[in-house]
């Protein structure tokens, strides 16, 4: 049977992993090739780079690392961040993603999503919903970041995005980010049971069984996770034992 | 040993061309036919849609077919196992026929499936040393083989159960990711390598 999985997601700013601190700035913890490879073998299923790189230029930068972390990882590698049109897809892919995650562009032009599918597979095309609670409930999706609140109610946005074409859904909870306390598990349910493609869950990783909670009870087929890992408080190896001791099918590492 | 490993021009090679070297392959990247059936082995990798794919293949796909009928070690991955096939529900166009049969859409209610699940292998070389394997696909549809005796390998997702892996001669066929399956993985695509080194009557 298809195994639950566990992602690890790595913020990258012009070829390193950074971690913010508190809105004092970011600081440097690594290089993103060797912490990808490290993750691959403490037994994460996919890794996720996030680039957060902010002014066009360092573009470059970006596959460069993408391709050297392709050499070496060999486990999926997702890309989001900065992917502006269609035709920022392919490099990205051919420098070693196997998969591209897009929010802002595709809010823009949703056809990017039918045409990077009908190009390149719907299997490489991840919609990122970034959903934040309403006052009135319900959700609404933003953009940029997080930054910017759109008109767009973010379970009927997930909807529409599988519908033309994304291949998963990358849905975080901007309330739960950083907060350690669990993913926003009504929230994941109610984009899982409403799309016939994989979701996954993203803000709020605590503990291992916030991870159990987001499979069972949110219905996602993955869970991201960073801080905890970066920060040391646990591993994707421990975690994992834990997931395996409630039931879960999760993959071991060979 | 000199791979061919073909380029549709879509998609990543890196991973699967370290880990062919990783297995001591010397590796050549190529969109030319006539150079890639030069070589002691084929790869097809998994990266894209089938109607583009397809549209890199040869317009007469004869010659292909007859060089791995000769004994050319080839391996198709994902969509390049796909390829090896009549057609595809997906898209338009022909495969290379080498496979009998047809390529259909996964019968689940989750489409694409994404993620690691169980292969279980028949008594083949490429699984030499993986009874159990865990690998990683990212696939909406899977081979349908019209004769039983092609299928080396199965894996069942929800309900659906299909061919992870096909053989025919010196033809394999893979419906997940080996570059993307971590130690396993690196150990099938060894494995191939292995076996396209025996003589063409040797390969057991």
């Amino acid at each position: 049977m298809l195994k639950p999985r566990v992602v690890v997601c790595l913020d990258v700013k012009d070829g390193r992993v950074v971690k913010g601190t508190n809105f004092e700035g970011l600081r440097d913890v690594g290089d993103p090739v060797e912490l990808a490879a490290r993750y691959e073998a403490e037994g994460a299923d996919e890794v996720v780079f996030l680039d957060i790189s902010a002014t066009r230029e360092n573009r470059g930068t970006l596959l460069e690392t993408v391709q050297r972390t392709a050499e070496v990882l060999f486990v999926p590698l997702t890309v989001g961040g900065g992917v502006r049109s269609v035709d920022d897809i392919g490099p990205l892919l051919r420098a070693g993603a196997d998969k591209i995650s897009v929010n802002s562009a595709a809010v823009r032009d949703p056809g990017l999503l039918t045409e990077g599918a009908r190009r390149y597979g719907s299997q490489c095309i991840v919609a990122s919903i970034d959903a934040a609670r309403e006052d009135g409930g319900g959700w609404r999706h933003y953009t940029h970041g997080g930054k910017t609140r759109t008109d767009l109610d973010a379970v009927a946005w997930a909807r529409r995005c599988a519908e033309l074409g994304a291949g998963e859904i990358l849905l975080t909870s901007i309330d739960r980010d950083g907060v350690r306390t669990g993913y926003d598990l009504e929230l994941t349910r109610a984009v899982a049971d409403r799309v016939a493609v994989p979701v996954v869950a993203s803000g709020g990783a605590g503990e291992a069984a916030h991870l159990r909670d987001a499979f069972v009870e949110g219905h996602a087929s993955a869970a991201l996770l960073a801080g905890i890992l970066h920060d040391g408080l646990t591993t994707v190896g421990a975690l994992k034992s834990a997931l395996r001791g409630w039931g879960l099918d999760v993959r071991e590492a060979a | 040993m000199n791979v061919a490993l073909f380029d549709y021009g879509v998609g990543n090679l890196h991973s699967l061309g370290k880990a062919l070297e990783g297995a001591g392959a010397r590796v050549e990247v190529t969109r030319d036919w006539s150079r890639a059936l030069a070589l002691d082995a084929l790869v097809l990798p998994g990266v894209g849609a089938f109607a583009a794919a397809v549209a890199a293949l040869p317009t007469d796909p004869a010659p292909v077919r007859d060089a791995l009928a000769r004994g050319l070690p080839c391996l198709g991955i994902c969509l390049g196992m796909q390829l090896l096939f009549d057609e595809s529900a997906e898209g338009e166009g022909r495969g290379l026929g080498v496979v009998p049969g047809r390529v259909r859409r996964l019968r689940t209610s989750i489409v694409p499936q994404m993620g690691w699940n169980d292969v279980e292998p028949a008594d083949d070389p490429l699984f030499a040393g993986l009874p159990r394997l865990t690998a990683y696909y990212a696939n909406s549809f899977v081979c349908e083989p019209e004769e039983e005796q092609d299928v080396v390998a199965r894996t069942r997702y929800e309900d659906d159960t299909f061919a992870a892996a096909v053989r025919r001669h010196r033809t394999w066929g893979v419906q997940f990711h080996p570059e993307k399956s971590s130690g396993p993985g690196r150990r099938l695509i060894a494995n191939f390598i292995a076996a396209a080194a025996l003589p063409a009557g040797e390969a057991s």
